[in-house]
């Protein structure tokens, strides 16, 4: 485990990425400050705003997840190939900020005419992961993330968070 | 002669139906079902660019996202590429994006502003690139570079204007653009009456728009409008059963319209019973009870819902026979504090946006339903059969469309290589709408 904070926040958003991808929702809410707080945004051309596609608090989130399987959902898995562009800790190494670039791509499954697209990869979403932290007790824990995407044809969509 | 008649010839050994049961007509009235073939022939759906895209009213965008003048924004129906902008006057007009000389297209971005100069061209004019060519905000060719040199006269700029279509800002600031001149009505007489029961919700004040996203869907156009038109697939929604589902949900009634609309009529969402949507009867639309809900669904594929806090309102641009482009759209009151702003986003999109509860479900439907109905498929029986009075599970939405739909192609719903021939279809049997005569519908036996 690493002493130095910009590691710790590496090691939690690549950490993050692989719970993400295995649906491991707990795990990943584990990684998270009971106040955190989850965004999905998007900046679009075609109407010149600033829009929010979800946002949700951690309380939320752990409802969310609760209700999935009472969802009908494509089940396509998500991966995400994430780089961690930037880290900055702050001068008493109590809070860091980082921003990670990242493509999730979706993994025929269920969602489309399965027996000709399985297997077949797709490009979901692209975006940046704009993350808050606090850092305590040798780990970096997860205050605000915001999922800035550079995608707004997202056919159709999906349940999980990305 | 063969000497063995196999099982599933005789049709009395297996438990599930064999070819020719299953392709024999269903045990019901015609206008109760419709053949798969309108949903996957692409003779049918070129058909259906011409003879009902082209001559339709079809709503493109909302005003607020051209708010400046000289803002502009592209779209398109039938193939044809389409700009509209705001004068210098506020007037809101189209355009086939399409330049006169060597039809490039005008402009090749989904939104912007003509207030600053193009690289090829003058601050306050649409410039085609290409070669220079300008035109005013009212498609007024302004600008021909060289033209007598190369032209002598021949053509000039006069003689040059883009092609203006019919356009009109209504019902709560929705633009509508027609590519027929010709179209006998406006869009007042277009509608029907079929957003009456939202139009003060609408006018009240102006609205404005905080959500765009787009999906293409391997579907058949028409397979989302069904969707929209009609409730029953509720049981795929967790949300909605958990919310609706009481006497207030199933006494909410469907009216029929002339020119192939259909509304639902409202009731209260037990939001408060859904973890995570809360109750929202705090904000909602002018003249709209809290948590209350309408829906509109209008010929040929749109779908304008007023519920609880927002507008959502589904815009389609038919691609092929199995493909088909959604525009999802939500809008609040230009009024709004950023604050009330948010909470109504966040009603929106726990529900309708690309990542809410219901939206990615009924798009994976529909995504089924293409997967089985792509071009050149086996034909299939599609019902549209439930009747149950009008009340919310009862598929007139579909039947009242297509009946339209038949009239418009000229074509029978259940056998598309049959005319379309009145009285033979079963039309809704249902109250004449408000100011609108009955439809004539007519339960005959083919």
């Amino acid at each position: 485990m690493s002493t130095n904070g910009t590691e710790m926040v590496k090691d939690a958003i690549y950490q993050a990425c692989l719970n993400l991808d295995e649906k491991n929702w707990d795990e990943w809410l584990g990684q998270c400050d009971d106040d955190f707080e989850y965004s999905v945004t998007a900046y679009s051309p075609e109407i010149g705003k600033d829009m929010k596609y979800l946002f949700l608090s951690h309380k939320e989130l752990k409802e969310y997840f609760e209700l999935l399987p009472k969802h009908n959902t494509d089940h396509s898995p998500l991966r995400r190939h994430a780089t961690v562009y930037s880290v900055a800790v702050d001068d008493n190494a109590k809070t860091a900020e980082a921003v990670t670039s990242f493509l999730i791509t979706q993994e025929m499954f269920d969602g489309v005419n399965a027996p000709l697209d399985t297997g077949e990869n797709h490009l979901f979403v692209v975006g940046k992961y704009l993350d808050k932290f606090s850092i305590a007790n040798g780990e970096a824990v997860f205050t605000e993330r915001e999922a800035r995407i550079h995608t707004r044809r997202l056919d159709k969509g999906s349940h999980w968070v990305l | 002669m063969r000497a063995t008649i196999y099982a599933c010839e005789r049709g009395d050994e297996m438990p599930a139906r064999n070819r020719e049961q299953w392709e024999k007509k269903p045990d019901l009235k015609l206008g109760e079902w419709v053949d798969s073939r309108i949903y996957s022939d692409e003779e049918i759906f070129e058909e259906e660019l011409a003879k009902i895209w082209k001559k339709a009213w079809v709503p493109l965008m909302h005003e607020s996202e051209l708010p400046e003048p000289f803002d502009f924004r592209t779209a398109i129906i039938a193939r044809e590429p389409i700009i509209v902008v705001r004068g210098p006057d506020k007037k809101i007009r189209a355009f086939l994006n399409v330049c006169p000389h060597r039809g490039m297209a005008i402009d090749r971005r989904p939104a912007g502003s003509f207030l600053e100069g193009e690289p090829s061209g003058n601050p306050k004019h649409m410039t085609c690139m290409f070669h220079g060519w300008q035109f005013d905000m009212k498609g007024n060719c302004v600008e021909i570079p060289r033209e007598k040199a190369g032209y002598q006269g021949r053509v000039t700029k006069e003689g040059q204007g883009m092609r203006r279509l019919r356009c009109e800002t209504r019902f709560g600031g929705i633009v509508w653009v027609c590519l027929d001149d010709k179209i006998d009505c406006d869009v007042e007489g277009w509608a029907a009456g079929c957003l009456d029961c939202i139009r003060d919700s609408l006018d009240e004040e102006p609205l404005e728009i905080f959500h765009y996203h787009k999906a293409i869907i391997d579907c058949n156009y028409k397979l989302w409008h069904d969707t929209n038109s009609e409730f029953y697939h509720d049981y795929m929604h967790y949300h909605n059963r958990i919310t609706g589902f009481d006497d207030g949900y199933f006494a909410r009634k469907c009216a029929a319209f002339d020119n192939g609309h259909v509304n639902v009529g409202t009731f209260t969402v037990n939001y408060g019973e859904y973890e995570v949507a809360g109750d929202r009867g705090e904000l909602t639309f002018p003249h709209l009870p809290p948590n209350n809900w309408y829906m509109v669904d209008m010929f040929p594929g749109i779908n304008i819902n007023l519920r609880g806090s927002a507008v959502r309102m589904d815009l389609m641009t038919p691609l092929s026979a199995n493909k088909v482009m959604i525009e999802f759209r939500g809008l609040g009151l230009k009024s709004d504090t950023e604050e009330i702003r948010e909470r109504r986003i966040h009603h929106h999109n726990t529900i309708w946006g690309p990542f809410g509860r219901n939206l990615h479900e009924d798009l994976v439907g529909v995504a089924g339903q293409g997967v089985t109905m792509m071009p050149k498929s086996d034909t299939r029986r599609i019902l549209h059969g439930r009747h149950e009075g009008l009340y919310i599970h009862d598929e007139v939405g579909m039947r009242h469309f297509y009946d339209t739909w038949g009239k418009w192609m000229d074509r029978r719903p259940s056998n598309p290589d049959k005319k379309y021939k009145e009285g033979v279809v079963v039309g809704p049997e249902m109250p004449p709408a408000k100011g609108i005569t009955a439809f004539p519908g007519r339960a005959a036996a083919e």
